[in-house]
């Protein structure tokens, strides 16, 4: 595959209050920029669309130049052809499926492979407003890669969709990674996501780049916590299989000395699986023993606590894995959790999802 | 029930002049719809008070101010006047005008409105599709309008076929030439011809009720 031409981001952009300050270079085919609502990634991704017109600096698209203030370049949005996925797909109302895939197609009377790429054959008649939740944003995918774009943008294109929903457009992603070779830019708040996409990850707070790297790199980084509140809560761990067994239904994964035992998954004995575990699925408790049907009880000590307006983050060490989790001050305060104390990690098993390889 | 020629004239004056006035301004009232509903810029209150004015005068005044300008000796009639000749001032022209000016704010309000229904979202969408700004105007905040188009539309027309007070001023009340049909039954009245006048009101209605009733069909589904 040749190189993705590199896109240089070195702009400002103030609205209101808020202020996006990024400089950065995307090198990898597909970037991830990850951020909680209201981090500036929605708009940071509008910047480099065309509308709005950052305040300040230079947007390069390999060679070229798309916005420079100095020089006073700026390409209007129809001029640049990136493709842009909305998180609410923006479909056109008035227009059939057929109409709005046809809207940006350089060359309308040829069919997009995107049709057959997302399997939409069957909806181009329709009116959008007869499309389901997961029908619409794979049509709002079709529509932005059947205008032929020198980049993809991805706007939380799964956000509106339930979990389910998720898993099922997911695989047309990764299939449009290998059929088109165009950079695409990924912005969620879910680092389930970008894990399963993205080859390099920017994560983005309060209108700023804090750190970057490959995804899983990101998450191995010794300060998770702050990743994990940033980006909305998941704790991923990369653990090895010990046993698979299809008819118990479970799979159980080496957590140091201890055991995680997660549904069952296909993977190989010894084979490193990702795993996502939300911050609010885990509950502390002071005990080990405990008369409940939560699988994994896992024990950790509290490495720090992160006391913020609605929520205490917890830090805890368990075995050589930092796991973050969301409690109320008030569970805080009963349990008099403290730095040093030794605690048990209660973990459903159904509430640990393994994420796409 | 029998229709006089001269009721004739004032129903097809009337209905001549609303559709050339729709004619003249739906082109600037579209233009003018757009900046107040898209678009930032100085002034903008100042154009949106201006065009609105005529809502809030009264049609008297609206009138008057119309007479100044295009009369003889006005800054716009006596121009025309120099230059070709024309008298606007009591001719079938200023009535054109002097409707123009009155149902403008009802066009430009339902086409506002229409416009502002449109998400500028979808807009966005449309120009990283690839579309000018005057593909998106056309193939999206258009067609998307239509209904607070076609509602402008005929509110205004129908203002215009019932304009009384700044046709009166500007046009005057000539039988056959500037008469109107509110203006024929202004007269009627005077005169006491109250057949006439029942005749006349009739018409009146059943045209406002045939407007109202379309609007209502095209604009709620």
């Amino acid at each position: 595959m040749a190189d993705s031409p590199k896109i240089k981001l070195n702009f400002r952009k103030c609205l209101g209050n808020f202020t996006l300050e990024v400089n950065c270079t995307l090198k990898r085919k597909v970037s991830a920029f990850l951020g909680a609502s209201g981090s500036g990634k929605s708009t940071l991704l509008n910047c480099i669309s065309g509308t709005p017109t950052p305040d300040e600096g230079e947007i390069t698209f390999g060679e070229e130049v798309l916005y420079a203030s100095a020089s006073k370049i700026n390409i209007p949005p129809e001029k640049r052809r990136f493709g842009y996925v909305f998180q609410e797909g923006y479909l056109f109302p008035h227009l059939t499926v057929a109409q709005n895939i046809r809207y940006g197609q350089p060359s309308p009377r040829k069919s997009s492979p995107a049709i057959d790429v997302l399997e939409i054959s069957e909806l181009l008649q329709r009116y959008p407003k007869e499309l389901s939740g997961g029908q619409r944003q794979r049509v709002a995918i079709a529509r932005a890669l059947a205008m032929e774009p020198r980049m993809l943008l991805m706007d939380e294109p799964l956000a509106a969709l339930d979990s389910a929903l998720k898993d099922r457009i997911i695989p047309y992603l990764h299939h449009i990674k290998d059929a088109f070779d165009i950079p695409i830019l990924y912005v969620t708040h879910t680092f389930s996501e970008a894990m399963a996409l993205a080859d390099e990850a920017f994560l983005i707070a309060d209108g700023k780049i804090v750190a970057n790297g490959e995804p899983h790199q990101l998450l191995t980084a010794p300060s998770v916590m702050p990743i994990a509140q940033l980006t909305g809560v998941e704790n991923i761990l990369f653990l090895p299989v010990t046993l698979s067994d299809k008819t118990l239904g479970v799979t159980a994964l080496e957590i140091g000395n201890q055991s995680l035992v997660i549904p069952y998954t296909e993977a190989e004995v010894g084979e490193v699986v990702p795993v996502a575990i939300r911050a609010e699925d885990i509950i502390i408790s002071l005990e080990p023993e405990l008369p409940i049907s939560a699988r994994n009880i896992l024990r950790g000590a509290i490495q720090g606590l992160d006391i913020k307006s609605e929520r205490t983050w917890v830090s805890i060490l368990v075995e050589c894995h930092h796991l973050a989790v969301k409690i109320t001050h008030e569970a805080r305060e009963q349990m008099e959790l403290r730095e040093g104390r030794e605690v048990y990690c209660v973990i459903k098993a159904s509430a640990i999802n393994r994420l796409w390889d | 029930m029998r229709i006089t020629p001269a009721e004739v004239a004032a129903l097809s004056l009337s209905i001549k002049v609303a559709l050339l006035s729709l004619v003249i301004m739906f082109p600037p009232g579209l233009l003018i719809g757009w900046l107040l509903a898209k678009r930032t810029f100085r002034g903008k209150t100042l154009l949106n008070t201006l065009v609105m004015c005529p809502l809030v005068l009264p049609p008297i005044v609206s009138g008057y101010l119309l007479l100044i300008l295009l009369g003889k000796h006005g800054v716009i009639g006596g121009f025309i006047y120099r230059a070709f000749g024309i008298e606007i001032v009591f001719s079938q022209w200023a009535v054109v005008l002097a409707v123009s000016i009155i149902s403008f704010p009802l066009l430009v309000r339902g086409i506002v409105t229409g416009m502002e229904s449109v998400p500028v979202e979808l807009e966005n969408a449309a120009r990283t599709l690839g579309a000018s700004p005057l593909k998106v105007f056309w193939t999206i905040t258009l067609p998307l309008a239509y209904r607070g188009i076609i509602g402008g539309t005929i509110l205004g027309f129908s203002k215009s076929l019932g304009e009384f007070g700044a046709t009166i001023m500007v046009a005057g009340n000539i039988p056959g030439k500037t008469q109107t049909m509110a203006l024929a039954i202004f007269s009627a009245v005077h005169l006491g011809e109250d057949a006439s006048v029942y005749r006349l009101v009739l018409i009146s209605t059943v045209v406002a009720f045939v407007a109202l009733w379309l609007t209502e069909r095209f604009t709620l589904r």
